[in-house]
This record gives structure tokens, C-alpha cells and sequence, in this order.
């Protein structure tokens, strides 16, 4: 599971860092030599459908869609776990219903031949395939960890499911950044030189 | 059930829902779903599908991955840490000293729109421990620092106005350049308040005096920031880019002078990947179950008659944008504030349209709203962040009172923006093709 996060942080993070290359190099090309390559407009629009989908993903992986937490932590246990269980049922019918919407618009697509009003005019069944994968692939890891939630319910592993299915909190979320903070030096970078002494 | 009362029910039943806990996004998305299909059955799916397909492969939203992955690559790699510095060195004299240094660098790093977690625990991390060894008092050092952090989603880039601007068919760049006056005198203000409050109460605190040649030499670490900054602003406001191409030069400036820093490893980018992936994943998730919301919102003319509701009262532009403020200041209470604006705009946006209030100016307004709701109790992230960065166990009561007067500053503030809207609406008339 933690591998598939880090392909798919991966994968968005090259797509858009390769789109914003390409669209400046668009950009500067237009505006300064009066050559456009046309249709980065349009692929940007496929890397954001593509993208979005993995993202989605990472963030689920992270247990980083917005919840808010002001009751949740002072419900009881068997509450809690009710409302996490809803949760994550929730994530992954939401996942399921947006798998049926790209399917509906790929399968039609593919029975009109639609082209996407652009100079390119690509087949729209190409990008929205790439879509509905990528969206497929969404639900298929909220599924999974739905069922793992099941699983542990039927355990009796309800620690676990305070662990793994808790939104994460302003407190975890900081936790990680202050690591981060931490291992860039930041501090040491944001002091003055010769003010060591108070 | 009329149109009205099932709306407001609607609007009731999805606040209470985010409430208990459940996902924002999963809520808005199941409930408009659940609406529509119940109206129209299955054709409300399928025409649903067209406008997942074009929420989700729209060219201006793209530009919110990118801007996202700007702030990542500008905070982890360290520039802004340096930024703090500089501002240190400079207006650490002032009465107030520091806590003008936490504002002042609050509103440069609103150049750039990382996890908004992220910046304020960058600007907690690195302040708290200077301003504990000079003796500054806690209350204020704190609530300068989560209301500094606010700033960032005014100031342009933001995230807010890109996804404003799509919901509302309303243009990113002249929503940017009018964050910019506001942005500007809001942290202005922010400013004087310290000024003010710090010269009545004889606040008398250490400062390191750093010698003008110094000071001078620190300026380079402001260099870097302000071409990213004057190449994604510069280029919106001339019109020579579209938000999504400000945001793709900005990035690639960004990652120019990462790798001419010698800062540039594989590491750093894996970081930023993953951290842009998540923040970007929560974004689009939510826009992509508001759209479904506000799709169902007006294909079953819910939206329209609460519209015609709403303005049956005949409240002038004045008393409604007032209403208003009350109705933001609560819901900005209890709810996370990206989830408050997305699920708020269908019902507010035609109504203040309606009274005649323009686009761009409410845009703004929205965002202010929000950055209260960033600061007030129960449920202000900011107020979390910077409890949660302090390493003295106070209590959170020490952050939130610290908060109020700049709660008070915005509402204040908003009030004049009501009175005076040409100070939004001046600088976004001035661009070209406007």
C-alpha cells in the first residue's frame, strides 16, 4: 500500500513538473519568438484529469481527506468507529460513483467517436480511458481499505481501526511537518548571524 | 416539499454530516448524487459524467497541482526559511519588533501556496524559539503568527481564488491582482495594531543589532522569492499568461534556482511530490464533490428558488453583505475553510449577484471570510498549528485570545471593503483587456 503511494505521488509529481516544462517553454515560445506548439492547453487539462485521480489516491493513503475532528475525539470508542467505518464506506461508494461517471463519458466517447474541440481533435476515448483507470484504480484501493476495515471489525481490532481510519488531525499533520522542518535545518537557516548569544 | 425548505434542509443535513466527522468531499458528492438521481434517476448521472469530465480535464484547474507543487518546491527547500531573517534583521527595531517580522513574513510567503500546515509551522519553528529568548509575551507572539498565516490565501497565488474563479465563471487573474491591495493592507493594518499595541503597553523586548551593511548583504535571500513572485504576478497582470502558465514559470523558476543553489536532490523532490499529491488530492476531491453538489443544486432549480427566496427580503447590498459576514463567522467556527467556501458559493454567489455586488470584489470577500475562519474557535487550523508548534504546554486559550484582535482587525476591515469596494475592484480594472 505504501509503495502504491509513493508510485503514485511520484507519477503526479513528474506529470506536472514535465506539463509546467512544457507549457513555459510554450509560453516563452509564443510570447517571445511568435511560435506556439499548440494543444499544452489541452494536455494539461488530461494530466489534470489523469493526476487528479492519483492524488486523490495519495491523499487516501495519507487518511488526508478532510474530516472535521472537533467531536471525533470526544466520542466514545464505539462511536467513533461507527462514524470511521461510515467514513471510509463513504470514500469508496464517492470513488465508485466518479469510476460510473468516467465510464459513462469514455463508453460515449467511444459510440460517437468524439474528438475534443482543440487543433489536435483527439479521440476523447484515449484520455478519458487513461482516466477511468487511473479512477479505477481510486476505488479499487478505497475498496480495499473498506474491506480491510471489515476485516478488523470482524477481529475485533478496534485499536486498529482508532489508528488506521482516525482522520488525521491537525496534531499528526504537524507532527510529519515538524519533522520535515527539523531535517531541512531550518532553523539554524533562519537565525542571524551572530545572535547566538541572547 | 417546496424547492426552498428542501434546500435549506439540504444545506442543514450536509453541515451536519461534515460535523459528526465525515469526509467533506464524500458528503457533498454522495448528497448531491443522491438529490439528483432521486429528481431525474439515471439522467442525472449521465449528464453528471460530462461535468466530471470537464471539472476535472479544465485547463484552469490544472493550474492548482502546479501552484501547489510551486510552494512545496519554494518551503522545502529552504528559501523561505531565509526569509525570515532578512525580515528579522530589518524591522526587529520597530515597537512591537518581532511580531512585525512574523507578519511581514507571513505575507511574502503568501507567494507561496504549500499545505497552508506546512507554512505555519515553518513561520512557528522558526519564530517561537527568537521570540521566547527576547521576551516577548506569549499571547501576542502567537496570535501574530496565526493570524500572519492567514494572509497567505489573499495574497496571490491562491488556491481559493483559482477554484472561486471556476465555480463562478469568474477570472483567476483579475481575482488574483485584486487580492493583491487588500492582502497588502490587511497585513498593513495587521502591522499597526502591533505598532499600536506594543508602543501603550511599553512592550520592551531585546533586539540584535544588525549593522546596515549587514542588513543590506541579507537582501540577497529576498531575491529569489520576489523573481518567482514578480514572474508569476508580472506575467497574470500584463496578461501575457493565463494562471495556468504563471503557475508552470513559476515552478520552473523555482526548480532554476534550486539546482543552482546546489540544493537540488532526489530526495527534496520525492518530498515535495508526495506533499503536493496529498494537498492537491484533498483540493480536487472537494471542487469535484461540489461540482456534482452544485450541479444538482441547479438542475433541480433548488438553487434558483433559494435564490428568489432570499432576495424576496429586499436587502440592500449593504445590509446583505453584512448578513453575510455574521453567517461566514459562524459557519467559519465549525467548519474547515476550503469546504465552507465550496459548499456556500451556489447558494451565496447568486444571491449577492443578484443585489448587484461584483464578482471579483465578493471573491475577495469570500477569502477574507475564510481566513477568519482560519483563526476562530472551535475549529481554526491555525489556532491547532501554532498551539502545536509552542514548546512551553500553555494553554490553546493563550492562542485564541492572542487571535481575537486580528479577528476583530478583519471583520473591521471587511466592513470598510463594504464601504469602499474600489479598493478591491481598482487594481484587477486597471489590467489590460479588462
Amino acid at each position: 500500500m505504501k509503495r502504491l503511494e509513493g508510485i503514485a505521488a511520484t507519477l503526479f509529481g513528474l506529470a506536472f513538473l514535465l506539463l509546467s516544462f512544457a507549457v513555459a517553454v510554450e509560453t516563452i515560445g509564443r510570447k517571445v519568438f511568435n511560435v506556439s506548439l499548440q494543444g499544452v492547453d489541452e494536455l494539461g487539462g488530461y494530466v489534470l484529469a489523469v493526476g487528479s485521480a492519483m492524488a486523490m489516491l495519495v491523499a487516501l493513503a495519507g487518511r488526508a481527506h478532510v474530516r472535521i475532528d472537533l467531536l471525533h475525539d470526544l466520542m466514545p470508542r464505539s462511536l467513533r468507529i461507527l462514524l470511521n467505518s461510515i467514513s471510509i464506506f463513504a470514500i469508496a461508494l464517492s470513488a465508485v460513483v466518479l469510476v460510473r461517471m468516467a465510464h459513462i463519458a469514455w463508453s460515449d466517447s467511444i459510440s460517437y467517436n468524439s474528438t475534443a474541440q482543440t487543433p489536435w481533435a483527439t479521440p476523447l476515448k484515449y484520455p478519458q480511458g487513461l482516466w477511468l483507470a487511473s479512477l479505477a484504480l481510486f476505488a479499487l484501493f478505497a475498496c480495499v481499505l473498506a474491506a480491510k476495515l471489515i476485516a478488523s471489525l470482524a477481529r475485533g481490532d478496534f485499536e486498529g481501526i482508532d489508528r488506521d481510519f482516525s482522520p488525521k488531525g491537525t496534531k499528526d499533520e504537524l507532527a510529519e511537518e515538524l519533522e520535515d522542518i527539523q531535517a531541512r535545518g531550518a532553523v539554524a537557516q533562519a537565525t542571524l548571524p551572530g545572535s547566538a548569544k541572547p | 416539499m417546496s424547492a426552498v425548505a428542501a434546500g435549506i434542509f439540504g444545506f442543514f443535513l450536509m453541515v451536519v454530516l461534515m460535523l459528526i466527522g465525515l469526509p467533506i468531499a464524500a458528503v457533498m458528492l454522495l448528497l448531491g448524487m443522491i438529490g439528483g438521481m432521486a429528481a431525474f434517476g439515471d439522467a442525472f448521472l449521465i449528464s453528471s459524467a460530462s461535468v466530471a469530465w470537464g471539472t476535472m480535464s479544465e485547463n484552469g484547474l490544472t493550474s492548482i497541482p502546479l501552484f501547489v507543487l510551486l510552494g512545496e518546491l519554494l518551503l522545502r527547500s529552504g528559501m523561505a526559511d531565509r526569509m525570515y531573517m532578512v525580515f528579522a534583521a530589518w524591522l526587529g527595531r520597530l515597537p512591537g519588533g518581532l511580531l512585525h517580522t512574523n507578519i511581514g513574513c507571513c505575507a511574502l510567503f503568501a507567494a507561496t501556496s504549500g499545505s497552508s500546515v506546512a507554512t505555519a509551522a515553518t513561520i512557528g519553528t522558526v519564530a517561537l524559539p527568537s521570540l521566547k529568548k527576547r521576551g516577548y509575551p506569549m499571547r501576542e507572539s502567537l496570535g501574530s503568527i496565526a493570524a500572519g498565516g492567514t494572509l497567505g490565501i489573499l495574497i496571490p497565488p491562491s488556491i481559493n481564488f483559482i477554484i472561486y474563479g471556476s465555480m463562478t465563471n469568474t477570472s483567476v487573474g483579475k481575482l488574483f491582482i485584486a487580492g493583491i491591495v487588500p492582502g497588502l493592507l490587511l497585513a498593513g493594518l495587521f502591522m499597526v495594531w502591533i505598532y499600536v499595541s506594543s508602543v501603550v503597553r511599553k512592550l520592551d523586548v531585546a533586539y540584535d543589532e544588525v549593522p546596515f551593511a549587514e542588513r543590506v548583504r541579507l537582501l540577497k535571500h529576498l531575491v529569489e522569492p520576489l523573481i518567482v513572485f514578480g514572474i508569476v504576478i508580472g506575467s497574470l497582470y500584463t496578461g501575457v499568461a493565463t494562471a495556468t502558465e504563471s503557475a508552470s514559470l513559476g515552478v520552473i523558476a523555482g526548480l532554476i534556482f534550486i539546482i543552482a543553489g546546489g540544493r537540488f536532490s532526489l530526495s527534496l523532490m520525492q518530498n515535495c511530490f508526495l506533499s503536493s499529491a496529498r494537498t492537491s488530492g484533498i483540493i480536487l476531491f472537494i471542487v469535484v464533490g461540489a461540482f456534482v453538489l452544485n450541479l444538482a443544486l441547479s438542475l433541480t432549480g433548488i438553487g434558483e428558488a433559494l435564490t428568489k427566496w432570499a432576495t424576496s427580503f429586499g436587502l440592500g447590498r449593504v445590509s446583505l453583505l453584512m448578513l453575510l459576514i455574521v453567517f461566514y463567522l459562524i459557519l467559519g467556527m465549525f467548519m474547515d475553510t476550503l469546504s465552507m467556501m465550496v459548499a456556500t458559493i451556489p447558494l451565496t454567489f447568486p444571491v449577492v449577484s443578484a443585489a448587484g455586488v461584483d464578482p471579483i470584489w465578493f471573491g475577495v470577500f469570500i477569502v477574507i471570510m475564510c481566513e477568519l475562519g482560519l483563526i476562530t474557535p472551535p475549529v481554526g487550523m491555525n489556532l491547532y498549528v501554532v498551539q502545536g508548534i509552542r514548546s512551553d504546554g500553555g494553554p490553546i486559550s493563550d492562542v485564541i485570545m492572542g487571535s481575537i484582535p486580528y479577528a476583530i482587525i478583519m471583520i473591521l476591515f471587511t466592513i470598510v471593503l463594504i464601504v469602499f469596494p474600489q479598493l478591491v475592484t481598482w487594481l484587477p480594472n486597471l489590467m489590460r483587456g479588462a
